[in-house]
C-alpha cells in the first residue's frame, strides 16, 4: 500500500514538474513541511505514508482529490469518520450496497436541494 | 435539480441536456463606501459558506423549513456578489426578499420581457440591485425589520428576506443548433482571494458600475417547463453559530483593511454586450447610508 502511494505520487509530482518546474521533491516538501528526504521515502515507498493533514496538503500541491490520495494511504478522512460514526448502522448499510453499484449509477445518486414552497 | 458542492450550487438539468449546467456561488466581499460615489467592482474575498436547510431542521425558524433550499450566515459589514458559470445558456431569476433584482417588481415565476426581470449565463456575475442603465447599488446585509431591506422599502413588509433564485435552461434543441465554437463566453476574470438581529435581509448599498447583459432570444427558446429553483436564507452570524453550531465565518475586512492588503477594485468591461436601462423603481429606494441619515441613527466607522 505504502509503495502505491508513493508510486502514485512520485508519478504525478514528476508530471507536474515537467510542465511548471515547480514541483521538484525538495520544493513539494517545503511546501506541505517536511524534509525532502522524508518525501523521497514515500515515493518510493520505504516509509508508510504522512499524516491525513499532510496529504491534505499534498493532494492540494498535487491538484488532486484529498479523498483519493487518503484512499491510496489506506485511510479515511476525518470528517468522513464523523459522518460515519454519527449514524454507523445507516452508513454502514449505504456503503456495502453500494460497493458493486457501477459508478454511472452512483454518480446518479446525489443529494438534491430541496426546494419547497414560497 | 439543484446540488450543493463546495459552498455553490449547481444547477443541473439532464432532463433537458447533459450539458445544462449553471454554477452560482456566493462570494463575500467588502462594503463599498455608500456615499454617492460610483465605485467599481470589488474583489472576492472566498465563498460564503452554505448549508442545507434541512440539516438543521429542528433548529431553524419553521418558515425556513417550508422555504427549503439553503442558508448562509452574513455579517451586516458583508456585501455579496453572485458568480456564474454555464457553458449552457441559461435564464436565471434572482430576487431579494421576491423582489426581483433587475426589475424592482414582486417576483414572478417565467421570464418576461418589458422589463426584463432575468440575467443571462452569459453574465459573469451580479453585485447588486439594478438601479440604472450600467449602474447596480450593492447587496449589503441588513437585519430584517429594520426598514432597510429592497423588500421593506417596497412592500412595506419583512416577510420573506433571504435571496430567491430560479433558473430556465435553454431548450435542447436550440442549443444544439448553436455553433459552440462562436459562443464560448471568453472567460472574465475576476479577483478571489481566499478568505483571510436574526434574520437578515439585503438591502441596496454603494453605487457601482455593472451591466446587466440584455438578452436577444426569443423567450421561447428557454425551457420554461424545466426550471429550477432555490431559496438562499441569510442568518446574522451569531444566528448562525446558533443554529449550527460551527463559529461563523472570519471577521470581514474593512475598508481599511481591504487597502491594506492592497488587493484591487475591478473594472468591468463589456464590449459588445447591451445593457438593459434598469428599474426606475429600484433606483427609487434609498441606500442603507440616506436611509440611516434620516433615521438618525450614528453609525461607526465608513459604512
Amino acid at each position: 500500500m505504502a509503495r502505491d502511494f508513493g508510486t502514485y505520487v512520485r508519478r504525478r509530482r514528476e508530471a507536474l514538474q515537467a510542465t511548471r518546474d515547480d514541483c521538484s521533491v525538495r520544493q513539494v516538501a517545503q511546501r506541505i513541511g517536511v524534509e525532502p528526504s522524508y518525501l523521497s521515502k514515500v515515493e518510493r515507498g520505504e516509509t508508510p505514508p504522512p499524516s491525513e493533514a499532510r496529504i491534505v496538503a499534498l493532494a492540494q500541491e498535487l491538484d488532486e482529490d484529498p479523498d483519493v490520495l487518503l484512499a491510496l494511504a489506506g485511510k479515511v478522512s476525518s470528517d468522513l469518520q464523523a459522518v460515519i460514526r454519527r449514524r454507523p448502522e445507516l452508513f454502514a448499510t449505504l456503503i456495502r450496497e453500494l460497493k458493486r453499484l457501477p459508478d454511472h449509477a452512483v454518480l446518479r445518486l446525489v443529494r438534491e436541494v430541496r426546494d419547497g414552497h414560497w | 435539480m439543484i446540488e450543493l458542492r463546495s459552498d455553490a450550487l449547481h444547477f443541473r438539468f439532464p432532463e433537458v441536456h447533459d450539458d445544462a449546467m449553471l454554477r452560482i456561488d456566493f462570494q463575500r466581499t467588502l462594503r463599498i463606501p455608500d456615499d454617492g460615489t460610483v465605485y467599481p467592482l470589488p474583489a472576492g474575498l472566498g465563498r460564503f459558506p452554505l448549508r442545507h436547510v434541512d440539516d438543521f431542521g429542528e433548529s431553524v425558524p419553521p418558515s425556513w423549513n417550508a422555504h427549503g433550499g439553503v442558508m448562509m450566515p452574513m455579517y451586516q459589514s458583508e456585501a455579496l456578489w453572485l458568480a456564474f458559470e454555464s457553458d449552457y445558456p441559461c435564464a436565471l431569476k434572482i430576487a431579494a426578499g421576491k423582489i426581483d433584482a433587475v426589475t424592482g417588481e414582486p417576483y414572478r415565476p417565467g421570464l418576461h420581457r418589458g422589463p426584463q426581470d432575468y440575467v443571462t449565463s452569459a453574465q459573469p456575475w451580479l453585485d447588486g440591485f439594478c438601479v440604472g442603465k450600467g449602474m447596480i447599488r450593492q447587496f449589503v446585509a441588513m437585519p430584517l425589520g429594520a426598514g432597510y431591506s429592497a423588500e421593506e422599502q417596497l412592500t412595506g413588509a419583512a416577510e420573506h428576506g433571504g435571496l430567491q433564485l430560479h433558473v430556465y435552461p435553454l431548450k435542447a434543441e436550440h442549443y444544439e443548433s448553436i455553433d459552440h465554437g462562436s459562443i464560448g463566453r471568453s472567460r472574465m476574470m475576476r479577483r478571489v482571494s481566499s478568505p483571510s438581529a436574526n434574520e437578515m435581509g439585503l438591502a441596496p448599498g454603494g453605487m457601482m458600475r455593472q451591466e446587466i447583459y440584455q438578452d436577444r432570444r426569443p423567450l421561447d427558446h428557454y425551457d420554461l417547463d424545466h426550471g429550477s429553483r432555490c431559496f438562499v436564507h441569510l442568518a446574522n452570524s451569531l444566528v448562525w453559530r446558533g443554529i449550527t453550531g460551527e463559529a461563523p465565518p472570519t471577521t470581514p475586512f474593512t475598508a481599511e483593511d481591504y487597502a491594506r492588503a492592497g488587493i484591487p477594485w475591478f473594472d468591468y468591461y463589456a464590449d459588445g454586450e447591451a445593457a438593459v436601462p434598469g428599474s426606475k423603481v429600484l433606483a427609487a429606494l434609498k441606500s442603507v447610508a440616506a436611509l440611516a441619515k434620516e433615521k438618525g441613527q450614528v453609525r461607526e466607522g465608513r459604512f
